[in-house]
């Protein structure tokens, strides 16, 4: 029995040719990213699965960026506690970071590392590149 | 007030920070103390509850905006940009709700910044949706804390309006005791408030009118959207329902990096697919070739062999068998030249001298010595022309430019090739085809009004664009083939001139050597203005005849033939037809030329070397003495045709007086190195009397106004081309005038019914001061050339008119 960590897969990675995918910026600043396959990984995972994990996590940024009841709310409460609230509270963005962050892993477990990627989470770049170390 | 680095810490940057934040504080705790517990007593005890609430969230806000990460974009780690970092170019554009934005490299951070974003040099990063950067806050304005600055500043505002107002309130009722402690403190505090209000308000407005419209501090500053469209707007009312309500952009800086251990169990998957990465296939230059072979069916290689060849190499020894190919290879090249190539003469050494000698105006050197000299060089062309002659018609791009040098070259060698006769003219009806349609009025001049080669003159001279194009084709190509090749197309070009009759029928017209340049320089050269002989001793004398004559005995390619599809099939037919021999040939399409033809012919072969060689001047010197040439005749047929047409014209007669010498340019008047003006030789004189036909329609206005300047006038606008056909059609004109004139030539015979035209004309004239500027302008490219086939046109409406 023999797994890797994923600490070690990062720090080949990193050493290692990387493919990135790049923000869609055609709806505005709001965080979506390109679902266009890149060719690089022609090879080495199938196109639909790799398109399903990107709208899933296009999905989970519009959710957190989503204004509504549950921002508005968030938004007066904070006020209202002179802001006081973000120190005891997570916004919901944050939240929804959580879950990303998550999915992300298991997508790892699951689909990615057997084949050799590895998908990084974007917020450590800014939400600028989800990145896919070779 | 975040830091991002030792330099940030500069004491300097806390001053406005330190001093808003004391004056803020500092105030409004004094005017809790002093006038609060008065104003709770007096007006109501609910005001100072509100004031401390607004005062508190004042400073929450301030505290956010102050402390809060504005959205600061991490720098990129080094394995992103590290193909980026020198090859990528500077801005990247990226569409934004169908409008383009652009994303600039940021070289700190080494990433695009991402739209609205921008790299704030006094925290040295880049900031998501950066607005600016606040010196009172000592923090930039971003994404996650504009919201927190917009109600700091609304608060603020709110806050100071109600300590000053309050305050005042407190003064105006303690006036008495306006030195009193409080009342001193309150109005310290009033008048602080109300100093920092006025800048306060107006920033708070300004911020109001960004959200309404969508925009950051940056982009209205830098007016990005200013007259454009702003792709970032949600509309009014949602902006500020997202500047309210929207939630709130989680760091990207600082985050602790959770590494969590992915195990990982086989069975390792591997998807079907092949292992193939995707290879970037360069384009390492073979497509020049392709195109190239492509354009040349035949001698491919060698097309693109030659166009590789940097400086025109030398064509290999060229071989008659290929000659007519290498003549449409030439009218290939015409068109580059046309199209792409600018003034490039090509340096065929063996013709310089004779060029040179042209210039001087010396004797030209004997066709003899052109033909060698062509011969030497011809070598090249004679691959390339066959090349080109596969492809006549086709891949007159601009993109074969690549080939138009040794192209040129070659065709330079093979100029005084007596096979490249075709290649000539085709270039030529390239060159009018493709061309700016100034080069076709200028072989419509030529053809018509002057015996100045059609393509010479308007190729080598009149077009400054296609200038090199047909120039290069006339010392490239074989000049008497090119020559009357010239003559031909341009002919079809304008089958009103051949409506015109110029012999009086409207068949095609002319072989194109009766307009080959050759006649011009014949005639030009032949001092004799009325006499056939002369023409021929012209001939014989100078250049073009023995290029005329060789270009008579060319056949016209089949090339030359696809060149001129639609109205120089015809005449490419008869082009084509004409045998080597030619004269005969000519007798039968040129009436005017005929004679001079026969005489030419008569003379024997010259090599066109002459002819071509004579391009080089046509621009100037040629076209030149054509013109006096042209004057010298005109002036004679005025003098005849005004004792003629005294009697039937009447006032309009004035159009036919005498030639004064002012009416014609003034022989000083000529382009430099030109020669020396020249009586027209007979063939000229034929010549331009069959063009004149074709260019009176167009003088018919001028002329017929009444005017001393008869000869040299015509329409105005048709100044330059008109010159071109002027003395042609002056003197058509001034035979037509005159029914009882005979004119020498058949050519006059279509004449009458041109120039009857003439008294309706009048009224047509644009202008009969032009007369001058004919001559003068003959010289001129492009004008001629223009004004040429407006002439033309003229001329078919006032055949209509007849």
């Amino acid at each position: 029995m023999s797994f890797h960590n994923l600490q070690e897969l990062r720090h080949s990675a990193s050493l290692a040719n990387k493919v990135f995918i790049q923000r869609d910026y055609s709806e505005g600043t709001t965080c979506k990213f390109q679902t266009k396959f890149p060719s690089e990984l022609e090879s080495r995972i199938e196109r639909t699965l790799f398109e399903d994990t990107v709208k899933t996590l296009n999905n989970y940024y519009a959710e957190a960026e989503k204004i509504g009841g549950q921002s508005y709310l968030e938004g007066c409460l904070a006020c209202a506690t002179a802001y006081l609230i973000f120190l005891c509270m997570e916004t919901r963005y944050e939240k929804v970071l959580k879950k990303i962050a998550k999915y992300i892993q298991e997508q790892n477990e699951k689909i990615y590392a057997p084949r050799g990627l590895l998908i990084t989470d974007p917020i450590e770049r800014g939400m600028r590149v989800v990145s896919f170390p070779l | 007030m975040p830091s991002s680095g030792a330099d940030s810490l500069k004491p300097s940057a806390f001053i406005p920070v330190c001093t808003a934040a004391c004056l803020l504080v500092g105030s409004t705790s004094l005017f809790f103390v002093f006038t609060c517990p008065w104003l709770a007593v007096t007006i109501c005890p609910a005001v100072p509850p509100c004031c401390a609430i607004l005062f508190l969230l004042v400073l929450a806000n301030f505290t956010m905006a102050t402390f809060m990460d504005a959205g600061v974009l991490p720098m990129a780690s080094e394995d992103e940009d590290k193909d980026d970092e020198f090859r990528a170019p500077l801005y990247k554009n990226v569409d934004v709700k169908g409008v383009q934005v652009r994303m600039k490299w940021c070289a700190s951070c080494h990433f695009y910044r991402p739209p609205r974003c921008s790299h704030c040099s006094v925290c040295d990063h880049c900031v998501e949706d950066f607005d600016h950067h606040c010196p009172w806050v000592n923090n930039c304005i971003g994404r996650r804390n504009y919201r927190y600055f917009f109600m700091f500043l609304l608060t603020l505002t709110v806050h100071m309006i109600g300590v000053f107002t309050f305050g005042l309130i407190y003064v105006l009722h303690h006036m008495d005791d306006l030195w009193k402690l409080h009342c001193t403190v309150t109005l310290v505090v009033i008048s602080i408030s109300g100093l920092f209000l006025i800048p306060v308000l107006g920033l708070t407005g300004f911020h109001l009118y960004l959200v309404s419209r969508g925009r950051t501090t940056n982009e209205q500053v830098t007016g990005k959207f200013q007259g454009g469209v702003n792709p970032f707007t949600r509309g009014c009312c949602n902006n500020l329902e997202y500047l309210v309500c929207g939630p709130l952009s989680p760091r990207y800086a600082g985050r602790p990096l959770k590494k969590t251990a992915v195990h990982i169990h086989p069975p390792f998957l591997r998807p079907e697919i092949d292992r193939q990465m995707a290879l970037k296939v360069r384009d390492n230059g073979l497509q020049s070739h392709d195109v190239q072979k492509k354009r040349s069916s035949a001698g491919a290689v060698e097309l693109s062999d030659v166009k590789l060849k940097t400086p025109p190499p030398l064509p290999p020894k060229p071989d008659h068998g290929l000659m007519k190919s290498q003549v449409a290879v030439t009218e290939e090249v015409g068109h580059y030249t046309k199209s792409i190539i600018p003034v490039s003469i090509p340096t065929v050494p063996q013709l310089r001298p004779v060029l040179e000698a042209i210039s001087r105006g010396s004797s030209p050197i004997p066709p003899e010595q052109l033909l060698k000299a062509s011969d030497q060089p011809g070598t090249r062309s004679p691959d390339l022309r066959s090349e080109s002659r596969d492809s006549p018609v086709k891949g007159v791009q601009q993109d074969h430019m690549p080939v138009q040098p040794p192209l040129q070259t070659n065709t330079s060698s093979l100029q005084l090739n007596s096979l490249t006769l075709s290649s000539r003219s085709l270039t030529l009806k390239h060159s009018g085809r493709h061309g700016s349609k100034s080069q076709l009025p200028n072989m419509h001049s030529d053809s018509i009004g002057s015996n100045p080669p059609p393509g010479s003159v308007p190729s080598s001279g009149l077009l400054p664009n296609h200038s090199s194009l047909s120039y290069d084709n006339l010392i490239n190509s074989e000049g008497p083939q090119f020559l009357g090749q010239r003559g031909a197309p341009s002919v079809g070009y304008h089958p009103h001139f051949m409506t015109l009759g110029s012999d009086g029928t409207l068949i095609q017209r002319p072989s194109p050597h009766a307009y080959s340049p050759v006649f011009m320089g014949v005639t030009r050269q032949s001092p004799q203005p009325r006499d056939p002989s002369p023409s021929l001793q012209g001939l014989s004398s100078r250049d073009p005849s023995p290029s005329f004559q060789g270009f008579i005995q060319r056949d016209p390619s089949p090339a030359f033939q696809g060149l001129m599809p639609r109205d120089l099939v015809s005449q490419s037919l008869t082009s084509r037809d004409v045998p080597p021999p030619s004269l005969a040939m000519r007798d039968v399409t040129s009436h005017s030329l005929r004679d001079s033809l026969r005489d030419l012919g008569a003379q024997g072969l010259t090599p066109p070397k002459s002819a071509t060689v004579r391009y080089d001047n046509f621009s100037k010197t040629i076209m030149a003495s054509i013109q006096e040439r042209r004057e010298m005749e005109e002036r004679d047929r005025m003098l005849r045709l005004q004792a003629r047409s005294q009697a039937l014209y009447g006032p309009d007669v004035g159009v036919y007086d005498i030639p004064s010498r002012r009416s014609l340019p003034p022989d000083n008047i000529r382009p430099p190195g030109s020669r020396g003006p020249t009586p027209p030789a007979y063939g000229s004189r034929e010549f331009l009397m069959s063009t004149g036909i074709l260019g009176y329609g167009i003088r018919s206005s001028p002329l017929s106004s009444s005017s001393t300047s008869s000869l040299t006038r015509g329409p105005k606008t048709s100044s330059s081309p008109l010159q071109s056909s002027s003395s042609s059609s002056l003197q058509s004109k001034g035979r037509s005038s005159s029914p009882a004139y005979c004119p020498p030539d058949r050519h006059t015979q279509p004449l009458p019914s041109s120039t009857s035209t003439l008294p309706r004309l009048p009224s047509s004239s644009t202008s009969s001061s032009s007369s001058t500027p004919l001559y003068a302008t003959y010289a001129t490219t492009k004008r001629s050339s223009l004004t040429y086939s407006s002439e033309g046109k003229e001329s078919v409406a006032l055949g209509t008119l007849k």
